[in-house]
């Protein structure tokens, strides 16, 4: 792995971002749920806020990853990146650690503006953790996904279904319609969830228990185990059954 | 350069191998063809010895060494230029161009490579907006920019109009007349016969026939001398077998006696030897 040719690729795909449009619309969705936050009353807004940085972190990273990954099966580019001297190790890792920085920018714009339009409060290393942790893995599993998927219409769909099947099980628990201390530990192994307890250690004011540090963790090293074991070996496979050249 | 021995190849979802135990060898410094109608195997073939495609079975050496042996510097020796267009849409040729280039450690005169294939005036405008014609053109200089020591070429005419085709083809040339060695794949008998030292006829995954293109003239062209002189006012015509036409004592009377229009030797078509080798058309509108 050459550290010269990751920044190269790194800096093609931010580049690419901004050139296929996907930059400016997540700013602009960045703006428009900035507005959405700046007019709901302080109640909502503490429930909202960590509910918005959840989704942008989470869901909007696997859709992020999801366009960028059919705009290049689209134009057939891989095809051409697969011979040059560039390993797949370095192609993944670059498409996430852009992507990955691509989310910080939009999801700090949120934050910052409200640094300064609210009374937030912060703790920004543990909230820089988090982002950039949650970010990277579910780029992850976005790549992943977007391996298994036709096209990106059909990428949105599993993605909306998926969503509302991790999304749902939490809520249900927090209306109380799922009860039991079993829920509480059955529900730690969702990874949208995992996320969101993460994200709620990077206010200030909550206290970092148990749950917290296993969902730390269990993000980290199931992060590494779906890289290492699915989404690097599973890559060339892809790589090859869109090469229709 | 390349030894192929008994390769054989299946893809995943298909039940029948698509190459069907083939074997060829890429000389170092030849220009070596793959023809053959669609669908006969031959992007595949390419794929699999640009380490593309990996479950094959049989062996493939590069430099005699096992191509499974390489590791991803292969690709700073070859050069690839695929059958579709493969370039970002929404950046600029030069943006594009300058991407790929930075990935290598041997990088080519782009400017000149752009003038050369008539792109430079062009390197500014969007991939998106190029003709189909210009992307390909983008493609040779993409499979150029690392100064490659082997060209793979699929298909690399195909959709140009005749004047770029031309200046493609003797780009091509002088590609080898530098030392370059060249794997190129085409329906088209004109490209083939033109450019190659050897050529592969493959149909259906297996391979009928290599040679030179003027070998397989010679072996398989119908070898005759074809006279057509003046006698009483009319033209006439007649055939002869070329072997020892020099001792044909009517051929030396016509040629001696008569007032000769034309002579030709029997030049049978590479197109109608790969007929007769294959039994099969190549059917393709470009003949
Ligand atoms: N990705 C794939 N999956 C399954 N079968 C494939 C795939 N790609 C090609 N084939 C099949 O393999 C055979 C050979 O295809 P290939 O693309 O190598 O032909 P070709 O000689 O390059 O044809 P053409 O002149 O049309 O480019 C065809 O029967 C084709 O249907
Ligand atoms: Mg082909």
């Amino acid at each position: 792995m050459k550290t010269s040719r990751i920044w190269l690729l790194i800096k093609g795909e931010l580049y690419r971002l901004h050139k296929y449009n996907v930059l400016f619309i997540s700013i602009l969705i960045a703006i428009i749920w900035g507005v959405v936050l700046y007019f709901v009353d302080s109640v909502l807004f503490n429930a909202l806020l960590p509910f918005l940085i959840l989704i942008d972190a989470t869901m909007m990273s696997v859709m992020y990853i999801g366009s960028v990954m059919f705009f290049e099966k689209k134009e057939s580019t891989l095809s051409s990146v697969l011979v040059t001297p560039v390993t797949n190790q370095e192609i993944i890792l670059s498409k996430i650690i852009a992507n990955t920085i691509h989310n910080l920018i939009s999801t700090s714009l949120i934050i910052i503006a409200f640094i300064f339009i609210k009374q937030v409060k912060i703790n920004y290393p543990l909230m820089l953790i988090a982002i950039i942790l949650i970010t990277a893995v579910f780029t992850g599993l976005g790549l992943l996904l977007s391996y298994y998927q036709k096209d990106f219409t059909s990428m949105l769909t599993n993605l909306m279904i998926l969503g509302f099947a991790l999304l749902l099980p939490s809520a249900l628990y927090g209306f109380n319609v799922l009860k039991g201390n079993a829920w509480e530990y059955i529900l730690l192994l969702n990874p949208v969830e995992a996320a969101s307890k993460v994200i709620a250690g990077g206010f200030k004011g909550i206290s970092l228990d148990w749950h917290y540090y296993f969902s730390l963790f269990y993000l980290l090293i199931g992060g590494l185990l779906t890289y290492k074991y699915l989404i690097l070996p599973k890559f060339k496979d892809y790589a090859v059954s869109i090469s229709g050249v | 350069m390349f030894k192929v021995n008994n390769l054989k190849f299946k893809y995943k979802n298909n039940k029948e191998d698509v190459i069907k135990g083939i074997s060829f060898e890429i000389k170092e410094g030849e220009i070596f063809g793959f023809l053959g109608p669609s669908g006969a195997g031959k992007s595949t073939t390419q794929k699999i010895i640009i380490k593309i495609l990996e479950d094959y079975q049989g062996e493939i050496k590069y430099k005699d060494k096992d191509l499974k042996e390489y590791n991803n510097d292969f690709y700073e020796e070859i050069g690839v230029s695929f059958e579709m267009p493969i370039h970002f849409s929404k950046m600029t040729a030069m943006e594009n161009i300058n991407f790929f280039l930075k990935l290598y450690k041997n990088n080519e005169d782009v400017e000149s490579l752009m003038k050369r294939v008539g792109l430079w005036e062009d390197r500014d405008k969007l991939v998106g907006e190029f003709s189909k014609g210009m992307k390909i053109r983008l493609n040779l200089v993409r499979a150029l920019l690392n100064k490659p020591k082997m060209l793979f070429l699929d298909e690399p005419t195909n959709g140009l109009d005749p004047t770029n085709a031309m200046i493609l083809k003797d780009m091509i040339r002088e590609f080898k007349n530098q030392g370059g060695t060249v794997f190129i794949t085409s329906h088209i008998m004109a490209d083939i016969d033109q450019l190659c030292d050897r050529v592969a006829f493959i149909v259906n995954g297996e391979i009928k026939e290599i040679d030179s293109p003027r070998n397989l003239k010679i072996r398989y062209g119908k070898r005759v001398v074809l006279v057509e002189y003046k006698e009483d006012g009319k033209t006439l015509s007649k055939e002869f077998p070329l072997e020892q036409i020099g001792k044909n004592q009517e051929f030396i009377n016509i040629v001696q006696e008569k007032e000769i229009e034309t002579i030709h030797s029997g030049e049978t078509t590479l197109e109608d030897i790969f007929i007769k080798v294959t039994g099969v058309k190549l059917d393709n509108e470009n003949l």
